[in-house]
């Protein structure tokens, strides 16, 4: 059996940590430094596109990686396998709510602006929200099972069939619905409306966010660890 | 209430009055005449500059670096939990 001790190469991790943040800094000055093209409406909200988007890619990436720790439990991996699972869809939760909260502020004062319009029920707004709802019930379901491996099981099978309904819930159908949202039914996505410029920053950005995940992630994985090793439970 | 006498009155309104396209909230007020008691220091003509997105910059910046620190200083104390419980918790106990 793996020690807790070893549950995360703390040298590794201190390295990365280092690096997301200096490259999360320069992203953040390239964000505000650098000329971008003067659009209608969007005007300086455009460089929201290096802060709000990112927030969804990392809560992809961060699905990913827990479902593919939910599997590892599945196939009879140890309680590790489900406090990683857990903590990256803490963590990715906490991006997806980010992202939620960034886009009402954004669309705000774009789409609604000069209404009192603050939510709309568009479909890709809608969607988002219900996919942070399927997490919610997921820690909900969690916290229902007392007994740490039967938890562990129930809650892998749960999060397997959530972390399918994102692609459909987050790129599919808000794709097929009007949308004020870019990438919707008659309204351009990202690859063929955006300058160089911004995509300079963007890419960055985006590596950066998923870095600052694992950063996050890993150091509640540690925290998990330590709590298994003392009290025989892994939740946190 | 004491009643003012009407020219002064009169005074008053015109000193909230501004030119036709301005506002009182433009950073360019007329209204506010001889209020800027120097010329703009080397730190105000960078952060007024550009629609004062600098000063954007700064406040993003300095909520940055105190998430990063509070990152540091939660990672220093993990560290001291994770050896106070290596030392405490022999290997073998371990329930993974």
């Amino acid at each position: 059996m793996k020690p807790t001790a070893r549950a995360v190469d703390v040298r590794r991790y201190r390295i990365v940590r280092n690096v997301v943040l200096a490259w999360l800094t320069a992203m953040i000055l390239a964000a505000f430094l650098l000329d971008i093209p003067k659009i209608n409406i969007l005007e300086h909200t455009a460089r929201n596109l290096y802060f709000h988007v990112p927030m969804w890619f990392t809560m992809m990436a961060a699905v990913f990686v827990s479902a593919a720790h939910s599997i590892q439990v599945l196939r009879g991996g140890s309680l590790l396998s489900d406090i990683r699972a857990l903590q990256a869809a803490r963590v990715g939760t906490a991006f997806g709510l980010m992202g939620l909260v960034t886009g009402i502020w954004w669309s705000k004062f774009t789409w609604y602006v000069g209404t009192d319009v603050w939510w709309n029920f568009d479909p890709r707004q809608t969607m988002a929200a219900l996919q942070l709802l399927i997490y919610g019930a997921y820690f909900v379901l969690r916290s229902a099972v007392d007994e740490p491996v039967r938890r562990a099981r129930v809650a892998a099978v749960y999060n397997i069939f959530a972390a399918v309904t994102v692609p459909f819930l987050l790129y599919v159908l808000p794709r097929q619905l009007q949308s004020l949202h870019p990438g919707a039914d008659g309204n351009p996505a990202f690859s063929e409306i955006t300058a160089p410029v911004m995509r300079l920053v963007f890419y960055p950005a985006v590596i950066g966010f998923i870095g600052l995940f694992w950063v996050l992630y890993t150091q509640r994985v540690r925290l998990a660890a330590a709590k298994l090793r003392v009290t025989q439970d892994p939740e946190l | 209430m004491t009643l003012l006498p009407q020219d002064t009155l009169q005074q008053a309104v015109d000193s909230l009055r501004t030119p036709a396209g301005t506002t009182a909230y433009d950073s360019i007020w007329p209204g506010a005449a001889g209020i800027p008691t120097q010329a703009p220091s080397a730190l105000e003509r960078v952060m007024l500059a550009d629609d004062k997105i600098f000063v954007v910059l700064v406040v993003v910046l300095l909520i940055w670096i105190g998430i990063s620190i509070f990152l540091l200083r939660t990672d220093r104390k993990l560290d001291a939990l994770e050896r106070a419980v290596a030392e405490r918790i022999p290997e073998d106990d371990d329930a993974l």
